[in-house]
């Protein structure tokens, strides 16, 4: 079936068995994706994918289903599975289909220029992107994956209270994992660039960027263990911040699993540190005009000068703690999941000073570059981590010998107070639900385990 | 499901314009979650996952494309799409003619989820909640939930293989917190198994489960800061076999040794580990989480020796790499979906049981870390650096084991940990786990009896 006579379908059948308010989550994705190795052409994938959630208020309670594929069984599938599950649902928290905000921002995220780019085109950067990778330096022996990739996405939301809004993205990204070799010792390095205009895809700049990064690399062995002073590379800072975005969560401090619950209005972070999430930021390309649950998007403020401001809500958590309103920061992991919360750009508004001038005032200490480790060894409630980590010693103020082998253990909560200052390099991640961002970041002190 | 005529179309469609072999992939997937925190069931969710994924390759270039509509158009759709981008218009036509089989059934269901009622479910998520509260006043949160799964897959290329398999999975989750002022900790158990709900009468007891995840998030609250620095460190069974899933198996996976990125490469007949080391990838055993009827390309599962008393003796090898390597494949292929190609990946993961007692393993190390239970971790497998993350560990003073020790980890280089294993004990355990890597995330048991490394480096602080 085409999706509006699907639509029009599971809306009807919906009706017919008494479900007054129930709303479809639609997602598309084109996705072009093709790696090189040796000039040679070693995966090549091209995809069109569809995606439906749907989801009912049935006596007070949300039951949630979805398919892939528009047929009768699916209709069946999600009108029954819908009931059934809310029927298992106990909680008593008042849930929301929601019937739509007054207005929408703009937030221009797709770029038909971009869908223009053949794929001819598209082998040809990538096979350019391995031989500049190579020919940076003659230790660069190969490439471990040297990738592009280039998806469009659309998201719909349709609801029986007549919500019906659409937003489409557009991204063009590469990425390269070089390998040095320096006699017997092998080092990796790795580097992306996501991008919305072909223009910006500076590929002799990112085949330098990640050959430095392998290259940086060669040599390296561990410290002593003990405590350092730290600069948190804004890499690594950004790695750090994404694992513990989920304490910002209003769903996760009612529920006792951050530590955050009740801190609103009280001082968690030096005054250095203002914490955003900014849908429409320039940098940050998570943004779209609505959430989850279809309420606008719009900017704010988590930490204002250290102290926090609010928590990051949906419509459920913003009732139950009493709130106007949402922050608009609901979100899915995918069409098939139930409403979470997630930030849209999430990032540490950055400082004044480049990286060299936090060099200086960590003089003796580390330069992280690199955390390994992070769904296992950081832990979301206590805000422990213990991670492996690369970087460089701090010599005279500047970067100096290569460091791997160690690891590195704090406390978030503790960290966000113990940050001294912030660069004024802003970095963001591989965009996904979230794009998280960070500078570099200037740690009092950290411990370091390694010989 | 697809008509074998629309199916020999297609694949003849798709090498149209060229290629060495043609693949079909299609899948119908049919899941369901119930999750409880707070007391009380929050979610329940159910999922159609279904389409179709097309291989080609070309020598050694491949690709792959896939989609949703899996009806006969829409599969000669796909091949044409993908016949255009291998582009030979001087190709020979070919005819293909499927054979159809069913794959020999190794891991017989006895309650498929489908057929069970959402009461049960309920029941046993409050059950876990309800001993895990129970356990002790510091307790003060616990999520539980279950997940299962019915796939049934189609494999059909143009080697005339056309091959379908069902398969059903089923796993528990449940995490405690202990919470003591503004400190709080964490316990967890997630059993799972290539069974329906005859899990939780064979092989789960929930309410035993739900105590162990409070317990360790008790203990955990009550422990101190593990020390750092390099000592020996024994790693308990069960999970613990994650520190071999990591710094070994994927290092002897095709698509790390093909290429050279690996530091096993070249390597086979010679030593790489400790003569007390020999180990496993198995994917035969009945109904274990990362078991096997055929791999996704319709290879019928092996168990494969990758460790013989410390000599290399295999690679987990896929037909593509296999084609690279000129090696035969070894049923490792495996792909989280149709969305992802398959390639070379581990089953059940373990460590053979050795002879020491683990009473001795203890007593002889001196002072050292127990790592009783293990958290997660990865593997750079250019370099062989590991890490992983400790969950439940205790310090061992003169080969005796004393206090509760938290947020340890355990870094190290594979090739370097496996020479260093100088104890085995007798008795091997697995635990699940999903692994993620290039072929998307799937699920793998890893597994080991206790083993002891003479010397790691422990972070902590």
């Amino acid at each position: 079936m085409q999706m509006q006579e699907f639509l029009n379908a599971l809306f009807a059948r919906a009706k017919s068995e008494g479900i007054e308010a129930c709303e479809a989550y639609i997602a598309k994705q084109d996705e072009f994706e093709a790696s090189v190795n040796e000039g040679e052409i070693i995966g090549y994938t091209v995809s069109a994918g569809m995606g439906l959630g749907f989801r009912a208020l049935i006596d007070g309670k949300m039951g949630y289903a979805s398919t892939q594929v528009l047929d009768e069984a699916s209709i069946e599938l999600l009108v029954e599975g819908v009931k059934s599950n809310a029927t298992l649902i106990e909680s008593a928290d008042e849930q929301f289909i929601f019937a739509g905000s007054n207005s929408y921002p703009k937030c221009d995220s797709y770029n038909p220029a971009l869908d223009e780019l053949s794929a001819a085109d598209k082998l040809s950067m990538v096979k350019k992107l391995e031989l500049a990778t190579i020919a940076v330096d003659e230790r660069i022996a190969r490439t471990e994956d040297c990738i592009i990739m280039s998806g469009s996405s659309m998201v719909r939301i349709v609801n029986s209270l007549g919500l019906d809004v659409s937003h489409e993205d557009n991204l063009l990204c590469m990425a390269v994992a070089p390998i040095a070799q320096q006699k017997e010792q092998l080092n990796s390095g790795f580097e992306y660039l996501v991008v919305r205009d072909a223009a910006d895809m500076n590929i002799d700049r990112l085949a330098q960027d990640a050959a430095q990064i392998a290259l940086d690399g060669l040599g390296a062995k561990p410290v002593a263990s003990g405590d350092y002073a730290i600069v948190l590379h804004n890499s690594a800072a950004t790695s750090l911040l994404s694992v513990f975005a989920g304490v910002f969560s209003a769903d996760s401090a009612q529920r006792g699993l951050s530590q955050l619950r009740g801190k609103e209005g009280e001082r968690i972070a030096a005054e250095c540190v203002t914490l955003m999430d900014d849908p429409f930021h320039p940098k940050g390309q998570s943004g779209a005009p609505f959430d989850a649950e279809g309420v606008a998007c719009y900017e704010k403020k988590l930490i204002d000068k250290g102290t926090l401001t609010t928590l990051l809500h949906n419509l459920k958590t913003a009732k139950k703690q009493g709130l106007e309103k949402s922050t608009a920061n609901a979100a899915k992991a995918s069409y098939a999941s139930p409403v979470g919360i997630a930030p849209s750009n999430f990032y540490f508004e950055p400082g004044s000073e480049p990286l060299n001038d936090l060099l200086k005032r960590a003089d003796g200490g580390l330069l992280i570059t690199d955390v390994q480790g992070l769904h296992a060894g950081a832990n979301g409630i206590s805000g422990d981590f213990s991670l492996s980590a690369k970087g460089f010693l701090i010599e005279d103020g500047a970067k100096g010998r290569a460091v791997n082998q160690i690891t590195i253990s704090g406390n978030f909560y503790q960290l966000l107070r113990d940050i001294q200052a912030l660069g004024n390099d802003l970095r963001f991640s591989f965009p996904g639900v979230s794009c998280v961002g960070s500078p570099s970041l200037l740690i009092a002190g950290l411990s370091v385990a390694g010989e | 499901m697809v008509s074998i005529h629309a199916l020999e179309r297609a694949l003849a469609c798709a090498l149209d314009q060229g290629g060495d072999f043609a693949e079909f992939f299609i899948e119908d997937t049919v899941s369901r979650s119930i999750a409880l925190v707070d007391g009380t069931v929050d979610t329940a969710t159910t999922s159609r996952k279904h389409g179709a994924g097309l291989r080609i390759y070309d020598g050694l270039n491949s690709l792959y494309v896939h989609t949703n509509d899996t009806s006969p158009d829409g599969l000669m759709k796909l091949a044409k799409q993908a016949a255009s981008a291998v582009g030979n218009a001087d190709a020979q036509a070919r005819v293909i003619a499927l054979q159809e089989s069913r794959a020999a059934n190794l891991h017989p269901i006895l309650q498929l989820p489908g057929t069970m009622d959402g009461a049960r479910r309920s029941q046993l998520v409050h059950d876990a909640y309800r001993v895990a509260k129970a356990y002790s006043p510091e307790i003060s949160q616990v999520r539980s939930g279950i997940s299962d799964s019915n796939t049934h897959v189609l494999i059909a290329n143009s080697d005339g293989l056309c091959v379908c398999d069902d398969r059903t999975y089923t796993r528990m989750r449940v995490e405690a917190v202990a919470t003591k002022g503004t400190e709080s900790q964490t316990g967890a158990e997630a059993p799972g198994a290539m069974m329906g709900y005859e899990l939780f009468e064979s092989r789960v007891d929930v309410e035993q489960m739900a105590r162990m995840a409070a317990e360790q998030a008790v203990t955990m609250l009550h422990a101190d800061f593990c020390p750092a620095g390099q000592m020996p460190v024994v790693i308990g069974g069960g999970f613990g076999g994650v520190i071999f899933h990591e710094a070994c198996g994927h290092s002897l996976e095709a698509t790390a040794v093909a290429f050279g990125n690996s530091e096993f490469a070249g390597k086979l007949g010679q030593r790489i580990a400790s003569d007390v080391v020999s180990a496993v990838d198995d994917g035969t055993l009945p109904n274990e989480w990362g078991s096997l009827n055929i791999d996704d390309e319709g290879t019928p599962t092996t168990r494969l020796v990758l460790i013989e008393d410390g000599i290399l003796k295999n690679f987990m090898i896929d037909r593509l790499n296999g084609k690279r390597m000129g090696m035969p494949v070894t049923g490792s292929a495996r792909r989280q979906d149709y969305t992802f190609a398959p390639t070379s990946r581990m089953r059940n993961t373990f460590i053979l049981p050795g002879s020491s007692t683990d009473e001795e393993i203890i007593r002889t190390m001196g002072d050292g870390l127990f790592a009783k239970k293990m958290g997660g971790g990865s593997v750079n497998t250019v370099t062989s650096e590991f890490n992983f993350a400790v969950s439940e560990g205790y310090l061992v003073r003169d080969g005796k084991i004393t206090c509760p020790v938290r947020g340890a980890t355990l870094i190290g280089k594979g090739a370097e940990v496996l020479m260093r294993i100088d104890r085995v004990g007798q008795e091997m355990s697995m635990g699940q786990g999903m692994c993620g890597s290039l072929s998307g995330s799937i699920p793998t048991n890893v597994g080991q009896p206790t083993i002891r490394v003479s010397s790691l480096t422990v972070g902590g602080r």
